[in-house]
């Protein structure tokens, strides 16, 4: 069985021999994390990898000097940790992680994630029927509001949400058909 | 890696959407950090909403491409006259080829439709409605990507102009698409 989040923060913070294995082991289980809090806040990947390299950084620091005062919800931690840096990166005021501190972050946090096939996706949204193609393309290319989505469309509000959970259900399978048929 | 209470799939789309109210996001964003299998999940979502947010739209206005051309883009365009049937070369030096269905009366038009289908057995490959399109330039500008290639190489490209007042007119124009 894996350790909890909070006895990593603690070997960390007792700077055992432990304490490297640890950090990694965080730094591992939260990348992902807040790579997708930086996709959805700050909408570009590289930006996304920017944020996890500074908050990881930002939190080991934190963890090594003993200033996670409650180890039990790290969670927390990382998740205000990750606010406050892509909230700065917005305001163009966050400094960079630097290259030397960099060094201190596990290289291999980077946890390859997927990336959608796009000549798949191209051919996944033509089988979707008119309605749910426009409406994925005008949610997500076009980043239309849901409310201006049904007023375009002449459909309910509600209307446009459930379509567009049918859509990307649909979206999913078919990308994982299409992976499936590719191994 | 499971997790007792997970987020809905709903919720999750909405999240990606941009379409949950403030406190809902928070609520979503704390249950993500504390919970692997539904980060699992989120990123199940967003792998499918973020290609298509960066994906570029198969039509595009001639202040789109000049942007794509001064960032280092290397584009190479052909133009086509309605009913023209013909070959382009996706040439290996060429980052996006632009088709400029030209012939085309826009003065009037408040509408532009776009549908592209396979030649061989009239499959829809992609539709998108209110295209952009600029009156004075009587084209609309298609971006044939790369990553196409994949796709039916000859295709059936048609423009429906809509003006107020009139019946919609159709414009087709064939292009076989070859790869280098």
């Amino acid at each position: 069985m894996q350790a909890p989040d909070s006895e990593l923060v603690r070997a960390i913070a007792a700077g055992t021999r432990e304490a490297r294995a640890a950090e990694a082991e965080l730094c591992r289980r939260f990348a992902p994390r807040i790579r997708l809090y930086g996709l959805r806040h700050l909408r570009d990947e590289d930006r996304a990898r920017d944020l996890v390299q500074s908050v990881l950084l930002a939190v080991l620091q934190a963890a090594r000097a003993g200033r996670i005062a409650d180890p039990e919800r790290v969670d927390r931690f990382m998740l205000g940790t990750s606010r406050n840096v892509a909230q700065r990166m917005r305001d163009g005021t966050s400094a960079n992680a630097g290259d030397g501190p960099l060094a201190t972050i596990p290289a291999d946090v980077d946890d390859k994630p997927e990336r959608a096939d796009l000549a798949a996706l191209v051919r996944c949204v033509s089988r979707l029927d008119d309605r749910s193609r426009q409406v994925v393309m005008l949610s997500f290319n076009e980043e239309r509001p849901s409310d201006e989505i049904a007023t375009r469309l002449a459909i309910s509000t509600a209307n446009v949400r459930v379509v567009r959970h049918r859509a990307i259900a649909a979206l999913r399978r078919c990308l994982d058909g299409h992976k499936e048929a590719d191994a | 890696m499971t997790c007792p209470d997970p987020i809905a799939w709903d919720t999750l789309v909405d999240y990606w959407a941009a379409d949950l109210d403030p406190t809902a996001t928070d609520d979503v964003e704390d249950h993500l950090f504390g919970c692997p299998a539904c980060t699992a999940a989120a990123a199940r979502v967003a792998a499918i909403t973020e290609a298509l947010r960066a994906a570029l739209p198969p039509v595009l206005s001639r202040a789109r491409i000049e942007q794509l051309r001064t960032r280092g883009a290397r584009i190479r365009e052909n133009t086509f006259s309605p009913g023209q049937r013909r070959e382009v070369l996706f040439a290996r030096d060429a980052d996006l080829l632009i088709h400029r269905l030209a012939g085309l009366d826009l003065a009037q038009a408040d509408r532009v439709d776009f549908r592209i289908t396979d030649e061989a057995t009239g499959d829809l490959i992609a539709a998108v409605e209110a295209v952009p399109f600029d009156p004075a330039e009587g084209a609309v500008y298609v971006a044939c990507q790369r990553h196409y290639g994949t796709l039916p190489a000859d295709t059936v490209m048609s423009v429906a102009v809509h003006a107020p007042g009139t019946p919609p007119r159709t414009a087709t124009y064939t292009i076989l698409h070859r790869f280098e």
